[in-house]
């Protein structure tokens, strides 16, 4: 009796040995497990076994059941395992075709930089101001200093729209404006489009300027060369050398312009540079008492300072960029790279 | 302002090298902007500031040297003149003009060519030789800064000087062969009958020193800066005289400058100089400026001590007088008329003391908020939108030529076409202001079709300028743009330019919360525009912009084959649209029920009227509609579209019914039958 189930055991294990798919492994569970099954079978047959013997024979079939079960079950889990694994080979897709993205945009570089710079000075405090670009020879000239037939006139050569109306020939207008309008103290940056008639290789008829001022009761030109400092290794890192050296503007005094160390050669003296190792990227000075009597200011209880910078000038030393042209050219090769 | 090291050292005894003698000046304000050599000599090209006339010489690049590394001036004395015979008649009509004048006359001069010291000087200075006397006077200028004239006395009818404005004489023929075209205001140098030099500019051609002179008359003055300045503008004639004078020249020193070269003049051509005529009516009177110590200290940001600012004072040839411990008594001298008020003084002190020196520091402030400049935010948002979607930002020339109206076909009475005008442009093509951005960006892709791009997504943000009745022009903000694609990856769909640039718009409408948009047709667009494919962009009622494919009239005229699409808004009119604030709504309580719709219409039924005709079924329970397909072709017939829709229903209130869903969806279809003929597709 008990070989008899021990037999049935040896079969089922070589029925689920040979079988080679997920069908045949279902029909070996109905042939000996199901409900005509032959160990069903054998257990439906279990009432006629004597009393004595049923409890041993009973075990045995109930082992034998569980162990057929358990290796078909795991016969099933492999077929169905690599069937998936068919399945999902079957069905694959190229990851190496290129993405469907929207390919970004570029900022033009006098943009990136501008934004920069404005960063830097708004860290600070300092408000944006707006100014027109088609100006009054007043704010242009005359409020800074400037008068008519003077020869500091000659240092920017002007667009004239009529006689008392001129294309900004610098920021520095929005200073007046703003002095006029607001009481110190006042910490402002006025960015924008700047025309000079002039064009050569290193000169365009237009480009950006970045005016700064500040005013209050006590602003020294330490303060100054402290701010301006800051600005610039910023900007250009660091270890950017920076050096200041008497200048002149008729609208600040003592005047100043600002070299830094030359980033092409690192000093030793380059055609950028023209041998110098260094490079001018400001005008700045303190506020000339004369402006701050044109806008009614008591020149006596403010002092402040103001500078000046071409942003196109600082653009092309910090990317590299060796024609000015460049910059109103708009090549896409060119703006791609920004 | 060319000046020679070996020149530069008759006047101070300096052991610098040449790159330390440049950098020196160039740290003390005078900018050393090169080095040439020359035989035997070293030539620095200084760049003088227009403030600073004194150093317009060898004499003030020296005394700068003096100053700066306080060694000794040595001066060129001139040794007393043996005198013989009486000095010229001068007589100044116009004292404000000419504040003084100072004349000799040399009998009896040999005329030929310079030595060859004088003239190798002159030569490595820039200036061209003529004969020894007018070289000489060319000598002294540049030694002193004085320009002085020589005329043939002989020539001078009177053998006088006369000096008075042009009045009623309207020409003069002057050295270089030129009639100069004179002005009633221009002061001029006359003998007894008629005009001979334009006051400080340039002498006239019939009194000019020639071989056969052998008396002349030797002139040097003070003309009012800002007289010569104007003479010189208007002339449109600018030499070292006028460059000179309009800066202003040294009036204590022009006696010297006579002397020394009515000197050179007997020592290299010989002759006799008579007694000398100073007409000097209101004698130079030297400033007195109060310097307080404490203002230098706080403006330059250092602590400096009277006794130092004492010693720059000095080194500076500025005399000074210390008042008590406060305050100094400060009398520039003649040369420097750039010193004004007490800043003035500072500076100087600044710039000896040593830019380098000052200890940069940070100014000490009351804390106050910055205030945001909003118009700045948000147009640095529209930049970004653009950007993200896909467009890189140019920048172009704000100069436009008014032929390209032409070339956009514009009316000609286009309100755009009225451009603000340059009156001194460098090139014709650049002589208004753009009140439009879109020529440009057309150009900027016509330029990158030519390097062989064959995709371009461009935008700018811009002003533009027009007329506005007021002294200054308006200035008002544009963004364009500009699309360009032959398709490279047609797997991925064909991109129409129309609607990428569509998309991009409608995406910045979404950044900056505007909702009630539209793109119409069937108003007067741009002539320029393709008119089937463009259309007008409103914001409420208000036109604010167009978009469109260009007109192929406008593409054949600026040579570009391709479809280019364009947009131009006026964000003056969008920024007044942005909502202030943000206002929550609340969530939906109930559920949705979406249902898709599809119609078969004619081809000229528009997508948008469709949409809006479905969402005026219902207002209440009708959420939105989204069109998700268009087909044409088999088996739609011919002329005709479909078009499917899916329709969200919700109700404030409630979960809709299906029946009540069923009602409305049947009663949108019974609008859109008879309101487009519309046929329900099965
Ligand atoms: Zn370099």
């Amino acid at each position: 009796m008990i070989e008899d189930i021990l037999s049935i055991k040896t079969l089922a294990e070589e029925d689920v040995k040979k079988a080679d798919d997920l069908g045949t492994i279902q029909s070996i569970r109905i042939k000996y497990l199901g409900k005509k099954g032959i160990l069903t079978d054998r257990i439906k047959s279990l009432s006629s076994i004597p009393k004595a013997e049923r409890a041993e024979y009973g075990c045995v079939i109930n082992e034998t059941k569980d162990y057929i079960e358990r290796i078909i079950t795991q016969r099933e889990e492999e077929f169905k395992t690599s069937e998936l694994g068919t399945l999902l080979k079957a069905r694959h897709i190229d990851v190496t075709v290129p993405g469907n993205f929207v390919p970004c945009g570029h900022n033009h570089p006098t943009s990136n930089v501008l934004e920069e710079i404005i960063d830097v000075f708004v860290s600070l405090g300092f408000r944006v101001e707006d100014g027109p670009e088609v100006e009054l020879d007043y704010y242009n000239f005359e409020a800074l200093n400037i008068p008519k037939d003077h020869p500091a006139r000659d240092m920017q050569d002007t667009f004239y729209i009529t006689d008392d109306i001129v294309l900004r020939t610098h920021t520095s207008p929005v200073q007046v404006r703003v002095m006029e309008r607001d009481k110190p103290p006042i910490r402002v940056i006025a960015p924008g489009k700047v025309y000079r008639c002039d064009t050569d290789v290193s000169h365009t008829p237009m480009f950006h300027q970045i005016e700064g001022f500040m005013v209050d009761e006590h602003i020294s030109m330490g303060d100054l060369k402290g701010v301006l400092e800051m600005f610039i290794h910023a900007v250009f890192g660091a270890n950017t050398k920076v050096r200041f050296r008497p200048s002149f503007f008729p609208f600040t005094e003592p005047s100043a312009e600002i070299d830094i160390g030359c980033l092409i050669c690192k000093g030793r003296g380059c055609k950028v540079c023209k041998n110098s190792g260094w490079v001018e990227i400001l005008g700045a000075g303190m506020i000339n008492p004369r402006v701050f009597e044109m806008v009614g200011y008591n020149p006596e209880s403010y002092t402040g300072f103001a500078f000046g910078m071409g942003i196109e000038r600082i653009t092309m030393l910090k990317y590299g960029i060796d024609d000015i042209r460049l910059f109103f050219e708009n090549d896409k090769r060119f703006l791609e790279q920004f | 302002m060319r000046a020679s090291i070996n020149w530069l050292k008759e006047f101070v005894d300096f052991s610098l090298t040449h790159r330390e003698i440049a950098n020196t000046l160039t740290m003390a304000g005078l900018e050393v902007e090169g080095l040439e050599e020359i035989e035997g000599d070293t030539i620095l090209e200084v760049s003088v500031t227009p403030n600073r006339a004194d150093c317009l010489s060898i004499k003030g690049i020296a005394r700068e040297i003096s100053s700066i590394l306080s060694l000794p001036l040595k001066d060129v004395a001139v040794t007393p003149l043996n005198e013989e015979g009486e000095p010229p008649s001068i007589n100044i009509k116009t004292p404000q003009l000419c504040r003084r004048y100072a004349s000799r006359i040399i009998r009896g001069v040999k005329v030929g060519s310079s030595p060859q010291w004088i003239s190798k000087r002159l030569e490595s200075h820039g200036m061209r030789l003529i004969n020894n006397i007018v070289d000489i006077t060319n000598y002294v200028l540049l030694e002193t800064g004085q320009p002085l004239h020589a005329f043939d006395l002989n020539k001078l009818a009177g053998g006088c000087i006369i000096v008075n404005t042009a009045q009623s004489v309207n020409k003069l023929l002057t050295l270089d062969g030129e009639e100069r075209a004179l002005n009633s205001d221009m002061l001029l140098i006359w003998d007894k009958e008629k005009p001979v030099a334009i006051a400080g500019v340039m002498g006239g051609l019939t009194t000019e020193v020639t071989s056969s002179s052998v008396d002349i008359l030797l002139e040097s003055a003070f003309f009012n800066p800002i007289s010569v300045r104007r003479t010189s503008k208007t002339l449109n004639l600018i030499t070292e005289s006028s460059y000179r004078f309009e800066r202003g020249v040294d009036i204590e020193g022009i006696v010297y400058a006579l002397n020394r070269a009515a000197q050179l003049i007997l020592e290299t051509a010989g002759g006799k100089a008579s007694k000398l005529i100073d007409k000097y009516p209101k004698p130079f009177t030297p400033k007195q400026i109060h310097l307080k110590l404490s203002k230098v200290n706080k403006i330059i940001g250092i602590n400096i001590s009277s006794s130092e600012v004492q010693d720059i004072l000095g080194r500076l040839g500025f005399k000074n007088k210390k008042k008590d411990e406060e305050e100094i008594i400060v009398t520039p001298p003649s040369f420097r008329q750039d010193i004004i008020r007490d800043v003035d003084i500072i500076e100087e002190i600044a710039r000896l003391y040593g830019y380098d020196k000052i200890p940069p520091t940070f100014p000490v402030v009351r804390l106050q908020p910055v205030g945001k400049n909003i118009r700045r935010g948000i147009i640095a948002t529209i930049r970004d939108s653009m950007r993200r979607s896909g467009y890189s930002e140019v920048i172009n020339y704000s100069f436009l030529n008014p032929a390209v109206f032409d070339k956009l076909r514009l009316p000609s009475d286009d309100k755009r076409r009225d451009m603000i005008k340059i009156r001194n442009p460098l090139r014709k093509e650049e002589a208004s202001l753009r009140t439009t951005l879109i020529p440009s960006l057309i150009d900027n892709v016509s330029f990158n079709i030519k390097r062989g791009e064959k995709s371009v997504r461009f935008f700018e943000v811009s002003r533009v300028f027009s007329h506005s009745g007021q002294k200054l022009p308006e200035e008002s903000m544009r963004l364009a743009g500009a699309y360009l694609n032959m398709p490279l990856s047609l797997w991925q769909g064909k991109h129409e330019g129309f609607y990428d640039l569509k998309g991009a718009i409608e995406s910045l409408f979404l950044e900056l919360r505007i909702g009630d948009y539209s793109f119409t047709t069937g108003d007067i667009c741009e002539q320029y525009l393709h008119p089937g494919k463009s259309c007008t962009i409103k914001i409420g009622s208000h036109n604010i912009g167009s978009l469109g494919v260009l007109h192929p009239a406008v593409s054949q005229a600026f040579d570009i084959t391709g479809d280019i699409t364009v947009f131009e808004l006026d964000l003056e009119r969008v920024l007044s649209y942005i909502p202030a604030d943000i206002i929550y709504k609340q969530l939906p309580k109930y559920p949705y029920v979406e249902r898709d719709i599809s119609i078969v219409v004619t081809e000229d039924i528009k997508v948008s009227d469709v949409n809006s005709a479905i969402l005026s079924v219902s207002s209440d329970i009708i959420e939105s509609v989204v069109l998700f397909d268009i087909y044409t072709g088999h088996p739609i017939p011919k002329g005709k579209k479909s078009l499917a829709f899916a329709i969200r229903y919700r109700a404030k209130n409630r979960t809709l019914t299906d029946s009540e869903v069923d009602a409305m969806h049947s009663k949108i279809l019974n609008v859109l039958e008879n309101s487009f003929k519309a046929e329900l597709r099965s």
